[in-house]
């Protein structure tokens, strides 16, 4: 099995099926396309076209399987590899995994314009619109119900998909210094000291290429 | 059991047709509450439902538990799994895998045609000048359809082949390109045809049409509101 991903420090979207793989112990080889300059360059494009059309990174691949978005990769594995627990047993709980985990994929776009994912960038406080800030409001309301209902650290207790899809929101809070209750600071630490959560990160500090659109002092980069 | 989905306007809210679609072309019993968006009280009647704000919403309630599911992607994969004789997904794990990424595809994406291009099932097809963006989402959906019909598609008419979870993501783009009178290949006619020829896609547009809430955000021509016959055809 194969993951086409782009760059550590900036692919939010990379980051989530490689980190539920890992975190659930499924071998993968790992293929890295760095995004290049500026973005969406043809050859970023071309490189990427030979494993698929729709022109977006992760894509999974399994022998003649070419998956591509996030949620459907992580379904694809959650049947290929049952045993792993990718969503919580409980169908209940199960549900709600993927409500979370849909709210996430088509979501919270003001958060995600004014906070790019930017592991490398030091920490440094930013201001939020209102829209960015109700964004933050919700993902608390709606981590601290989880971990209230399911008693933490994680989303569902353990580990899971849901987990995955936002670990690259844990990572923005933290880089932008978003002020949040202390609930969620518990749970972005229990993220942040996943050692598969680890391991992406050393993979992003060790890269040295800049996608301007993401840096947003532009032309400074922290 | 009682099944309720809690949609907006059948004529503009293009996600509230999509699992109501699936839901009836799968023979899913369910009882529906309307609510009319982008007016005053509609947020406070959604909130009322889902912490999230957002139609559509599906209850499922079973003596005193209850299940409360939002986001039209979570929704559909909660009825496949409560439901599996239904096949909402291609029963092949291939198929299957491909009709979620491009459901998936579907829920994140396609912003610049969903922006020029709302669903309005009243409005009579017409022409509208489009961005090199939205042509491009139109190029992209054309070859993402042709390419299940081809690989997955050949036992019937749909995306693959008998209806499933996919077409009814991709129910409300084939709306649009009807109203918008987009171009298309011969082989995505047919499937478009396939699709509006559907007793639920019949039966939600006769409500669509017959609706009176007017939102003035997705009419175009606005103060002028182009509308079909509530009969038309």
């Amino acid at each position: 099995m194969k993951l086409v991903i782009a760059n550590k420090n900036y692919s939010s979207w990379s980051m989530r099926p490689w980190i539920a793989m890992k975190a659930a112990g499924i071998a993968f080889d790992e293929v890295l396309i760095p995004f290049g300059s500026p973005l969406g360059n043809e050859e970023f494009k071309q490189r990427l076209a030979a494993y698929t059309p729709a022109g977006m990174v992760p894509v999974l691949i399994d022998g003649d399987t070419h998956i591509w978005e996030t949620l459907a990769i992580i379904e694809y594995l959650a049947e290929a590899f049952p045993d792993r627990r990718l969503w919580p047993a409980d169908g209940k709980a199960r549900t709600q995994a993927r409500v979370l985990a849909s709210e996430m994929h088509a979501g919270f776009a003001a958060l995600r314009r004014e906070c790019p994912m930017n592991i490398r960038r030091p920490v440094w406080a930013r201001e939020l619109s209102a829209a960015a800030l109700a964004n933050v409001a919700r993902i608390e309301a709606m981590w601290g119900e989880c971990r209230a209902r399911h008693g933490g650290p994680f989303l569902f207790g353990k580990f899971c998909a849901a987990d995955a899809m936002y670990a690259p929101v844990v990572t923005r809070l933290h880089t932008y210094g978003i002020k949040v209750d202390r609930d969620t600071l518990g749970y972005m630490e229990a993220v942040m000291a996943l050692p598969a959560f680890a391991e992406w990160r050393a993979g992003a500090l060790a890269e040295s290429a800049i996608v301007a659109e993401d840096e947003i002092d532009w032309p400074t980069v922290l | 059991m009682s099944l309720k989905l809690i949609i907006g306007n059948k004529n503009y809210s293009s996600w509230s047709m999509r699992p109501w679609i699936a839901m009836k072309a799968a023979g899913i019993p369910f009882d529906e509450t309307v609510i009319s968006l982008y007016v005053e009280g509609s947020e406070a009647a959604i909130r009322a439902h889902s912490p999230a704000g957002k139609v559509p919403i599906l209850i499922d309630r079973q003596g005193d538990r209850e299940v409360r599911v939002w986001e039209s992607l979570a929704i559909l994969e909660y009825l496949a799994e409560k439901f599996p004789a239904a096949q909402l997904w291609p029963s092949d794990p291939a198929a299957r895998a491909l009709a979620r990424a491009i459901s998936t595809e579907m829920h994140a994406g396609f912003v610049p045609l969903r922006q020029q291009c709302s669903m309005n099932m009243w409005r009579p097809p017409a022409r509208r000048d489009l961005s090199d963006d939205a042509k491009a989402n139109i190029a992209r959906i054309q070859a993402l359809w042709t390419d299940a019909r081809d690989r997955f598609g050949t036992s019937g008419p749909f995306l693959f082949g008998r209806l499933c979870a996919a077409d009814a993501m991709y129910a409300p783009i084939v709306s649009r390109f009807e109203t918008y009178a987009i171009d298309v290949s011969a082989p995505v006619a047919a499937y478009m045809q396939a699709m509006i020829a559907l007793p639920a896609w019949q039966e939600w547009r006769r409500a669509a049409l017959r609706e009176t809430w007017v939102i003035p955000k997705f009419e175009y021509d606005w103060p002028d509101v182009k509308r079909l016959a509530a009969d038309a055809a």
